[in-house]
């Protein structure tokens, strides 16, 4: 990998199996066992390249942004580079630690307290307890709940646990941060808050990844665009061009 | 292969206590007698099988305290029935976070045995107060026992491995496991002795890890013996392989797991 390079992404292509919620019985795995002809038939209808051969790399300090109309894989990619999901062919290669924004509070413990909750989610979110302990502090004061810091979570309103969960992901300093949307949780102020913290995060010259449906937002944030369509990079390039160029296509869709 | 190993059991061993906890905490948060039930559970168990097995069924083991002898078998195989149990479904009742975030699998599984671990260590003192009030008496070789509660946690976590693996991929598993472990207990001799199976069959019997490690200390504990070399050696290994077999399985099977969320 070059000194630069914080990302890179090595023809990565990523298989699904559609049907394979049949094969979760007994029955029918003694029944598949004794017909071979008629599994490998099935198999084959069922499968599904959520990504085929991807190839990019991604600059520190770069912004990328994926546009792609809904099921073009935008999602798979970047769970797949975040590690969640190893991929079936290429590779994938990390220069640093990362943050994936995909979805918040998880791990959330509805049974536990917001102070417990935001040393578990934490936790799982591969923070250490004493980077914890120092950054408790700002975590509940940005999430304006120290009045309910000992209540269960499962007490609160679906806000009160999107903002907890919103400041427990954002406290970190990340190399690499996955954005799947900018977040805007909670009430009118915090909203207003919260998307101004993903944008001094995204701005504040860490690599970024980041998918939206907003153009307007791509347009504005990203050094880079990618295009994906059926799992394909379809063109990379500069914002305004491929942005152009994707709009164009989905009136014609 | 180990150095990487133990660099991600250190890196992510905050996570394996926070999910301990948490299901310690869980566990207890909403019953009024809360963490004491750790305590009174097992000790009401253990009072119910005293009275049925050697009360109702004078049931009866030679030389030997009935009802220590019973309890020690029942500590250690309820440890593994609860810890492998929890283990087999803690994959496939993480999917959404595995899902979500990026986290070593064998963690759920693992955290699933630790904390039956300390619902074990809170059972022993029942047990010693037992030991104490029958007058069976502690002896110097008592501080051999964690040899023996290693060995059964190797072995459990290995099964643990296994179960959660298969039970990602064929949800019958969950079934099918709840005969097999009732089978296992009445194969596993906690309430009968082990002379009153017919010499011809007993082999078969002692080919059950979790008997020898209920034998191990039943010598300690009942017999005031050192347990023989043999005994340790056939305790160590079984567990030691199972262990193995277990990480084997999973790691060979992890990466598919996500497939079938």
């Amino acid at each position: 990998m070059k000194e630069n390079t914080m990302i890179q992404v090595d023809r990565v292509s990523m298989r699904f199996n559609l049907g394979i919620e049949k094969n979760f019985s007994l029955k029918q795995f003694f029944i598949d066992l004794f017909s071979p002809k008629r599994r490998k038939q099935k198999k084959k209808n069922s499968e599904f390249w959520a990504l085929k051969d991807v190839d990019f790399d991604v600059k520190r300090g770069e912004v990328v942004g994926f546009v792609g109309s809904n099921g073009a894989g935008k999602s798979t990619l970047l769970k797949v580079v975040a590690g969640v999901m190893k991929p079936t062919k290429g590779k994938v290669k990390i220069g640093g630690n990362i943050c994936p924004m995909i979805e918040l509070g998880a791990g959330f413990d509805m049974d536990l307290t917001a102070r417990e909750n935001v040393y578990l989610n934490g936790s799982v979110l591969g923070y250490s307890r004493e980077f914890l302990d120092s950054k408790f502090d700002e975590i509940i004061a940005f999430s304006e709940l120290q009045d309910f810091l000992d209540v269960p979570v499962r007490n609160f309103s679906s806000g009160m646990v999107a903002r907890l969960a919103f400041s427990i992901a954002t406290v970190v300093d990340p190399e690499i941060l996955i954005v799947d949307e900018i977040l805007s949780v909670g009430d009118i102020n915090f909203q207003q808050k919260s998307e101004k913290k993903m944008r001094n995060m995204i701005g504040g010259g860490t690599t970024v990844l980041f998918v939206s449906h907003s153009i307007e937002q791509i347009q504005k944030l990203c050094d880079r665009v990618i295009w994906l369509e059926h799992g394909q990079v379809v063109k990379i390039g500069k914002p305004k061009e491929i942005c152009k160029e994707y709009l164009e296509f989905m009136k014609n869709k | 292969m180990l150095k990487s190993s133990y660099q991600s059991i250190k890196k992510y061993s905050f996570l394996l206590q926070q999910l301990v906890s948490r299901d310690f905490k869980v566990k207890y948060k909403r019953s009024v007698l809360g963490i004491l039930w750790s305590l009174l559970y097992p000790i009401l168990m253990m009072t119910v099988m005293a009275i049925v097995f050697s009360n109702v069924f004078k049931f009866s083991v030679p030389g030997v305290n009935y009802l220590v002898y019973l309890l020690t078998g029942l500590t250690f195989f309820n440890y593994f029935s609860e810890a492998s149990n929890l283990a087999m479904s803690s994959v496939v009742g993480n999917f959404s976070l595995i899902n979500k975030v990026y986290i070593p699998k064998y963690i759920f599984p693992l955290s699933k045995c630790l904390f039956v671990g300390i619902n074990f260590f809170l059972t022993l003192i029942p047990l010693y107060i037992v030991i104490l009030l029958t007058g069976t008496g502690v002896n110097v070789f008592h501080l051999l026992l964690p040899y023996a509660f290693l060995c059964l946690f190797l072995f459990t976590v290995g099964i643990g491995f296994i179960l959660s693996t298969i039970s990602v991929f064929m949800r019958d598993m969950f079934y099918i496991y709840g005969i097999i472990v009732m089978i296992w207990t009445y194969l596993t001799p906690i309430m009968y002795d082990i002379s009153m199976i017919s010499p011809s069959l007993q082999f078969l019997f002692k080919l059950n890890p979790l008997y020898q490690y209920i034998n191990f200390a039943r010598e300690i504990i009942l017999f005031h013996q050192c347990p023989t070399l043999a005994s340790f050696v056939v305790c160590g290994v079984s567990a030691l392989v199972v262990f193995l077999l277990g990480i084997f399985v999973f790691r060979k099977n992890q990466d598919k797991f996500i497939y079938y969320v």
